[in-house]
């Protein structure tokens, strides 16, 4: 073997060498950043009492889109959840969803009382629903004088909704009495930073969004 | 004399070799301490190569039985790992109340579940791809419907 046969097999070697130990970095480093830009969906629940319970849980849409189809069990079958119409209080909620996904933005109810502010309405391609109960609480009740007093605790709890109509398009595509929880999570993978489910009250926080953070704030 | 360097180099390097292999695949660690009378205390670090041989010499009708006990849920098993492979290190879940606290995470490829109790912590740590060639063995294994 003559003295540039073998600088050749040495540089074969050295690259052969070199592309066995960058390629496997670099795809890796691929595959990450490929990870990093998808959608994360977070749930964090948090309560006051017993201590501060909290749950908290962080899931790439992509994972749940893939892994959901896969789960058969009681009401959920390839991604798609069986709505039974008996169970649902005589109130037909694939037609009223249908009936908001067809109209034009504005408010579809408000309501505003002593106990209760109820708002739903379709504004710039969002579903939104607001409910703040303001209920008052009796926490005491001093039956021992001759005057009743009542000891109130005002708990003013908020629930905020906010879901892409996109969204609810792709929950209606299944067929009659099904949710395409699949087509839903697909949809929702492709908006931008969203706070979908907001809950406060006195007791509990509930957070449901979606980024493209793999943590929790 | 050099017949006896050759030869430690080569032990050496043998040693090398399949130590490498051995651990290629990382480690399972399971750590699990109960804190009653007669609690138990597992320490366990297996290489997981261990797991995917161990399973060759395992009889069928044993991995059949564990097979069938597991099969509804082998599909969903096989796309979580197939899809956790892609993530980076991530925090899944994490619940915590006044006395429980239970974390599932993925670190480094292993996905990794801490338990802590106020009667046990539990500590298990297993490569994805562990997981994963357990499930095509499993599948493998079951029997058609």
């Amino acid at each position: 073997m003559n003295l540039s046969s073998r600088g050749i097999l040495k540089a074969t070697f050295t690259l052969a060498l070199a592309t066995v130990i960058l390629i496997p970095a670099s795809t890796s480093a691929q595959s990450s950043s490929a990870a990093s830009k998808d959608q994360w969906i977070h749930v964090r629940v948090e309560s006051k009492d017993n201590g501060g319970d909290t749950v908290r849980v962080n899931v790439p849409i992509e994972l749940a889109e893939k892994v959901l189809p896969t789960i058969n069990k009681d009401k959920l079958h390839n991604g798609k959840v069986h709505i039974d119409s008996a169970h649902m209080e005589d109130v037909d909620l694939r037609a009223l969803l249908d009936a908001i996904r067809t109209s034009k933005d504005g408010e579809f109810v408000t309501v505003q009382s002593k106990e209760n502010d109820v708002r739903v309405a379709k504004s710039g391609g969002y579903l939104i629903i607001h409910v703040t109960d303001k209920n008052q609480d009796i926490v005491s009740e001093n039956m021992a004088s001759s005057s009743h007093s009542k000891a109130k605790a005002h708990h003013e709890s908020k629930v905020e909704v906010k879901v892409p109509m996109k969204v609810v398009d792709a929950l209606l595509s299944a067929g009659k009495d099904e949710l395409d929880v699949v087509a839903a999570l697909r949809a929702l993978s492709s908006f931008g930073d969203t706070e979908l489910v907001s809950v406060k009250d006195s007791e509990n926080t509930v957070r449901i969004w979606i980024d493209s953070k793999n943590i929790s704030d | 004399m050099l017949f006896l360097a050759k030869a430690a180099l080569g032990l050496s390097a043998t040693l090398a070799m399949s130590t490498a292999y051995v651990f290629h695949e990382g480690v399972i660690k399971v750590d699990v301490d109960e804190y009653r009378g007669d609690g138990k205390h597992v320490h366990l670090w297996v290489p997981a190569t261990a797991i995917n041989l161990g399973m060759h010499f395992v009889p069928d009708h044993h991995l059949q039985k564990a097979s069938m006990q597991v099969q509804p849920y082998l599909p969903a098993l096989r796309e979580l790992t197939k899809e956790l492979k892609k993530y980076p290190n991530v925090q899944l879940v994490d619940v915590k109340d006044s006395n429980e606290h239970v974390q599932i995470a993925l670190v480094d490829g292993k996905i990794q579940i801490d338990v802590v109790a106020p009667d046990e912590t539990i500590h298990v740590r297993v490569p994805v791809e562990t997981l994963e060639d357990v499930t095509d063995r499993l599948e493998a294994t079951a029997p058609s419907i």
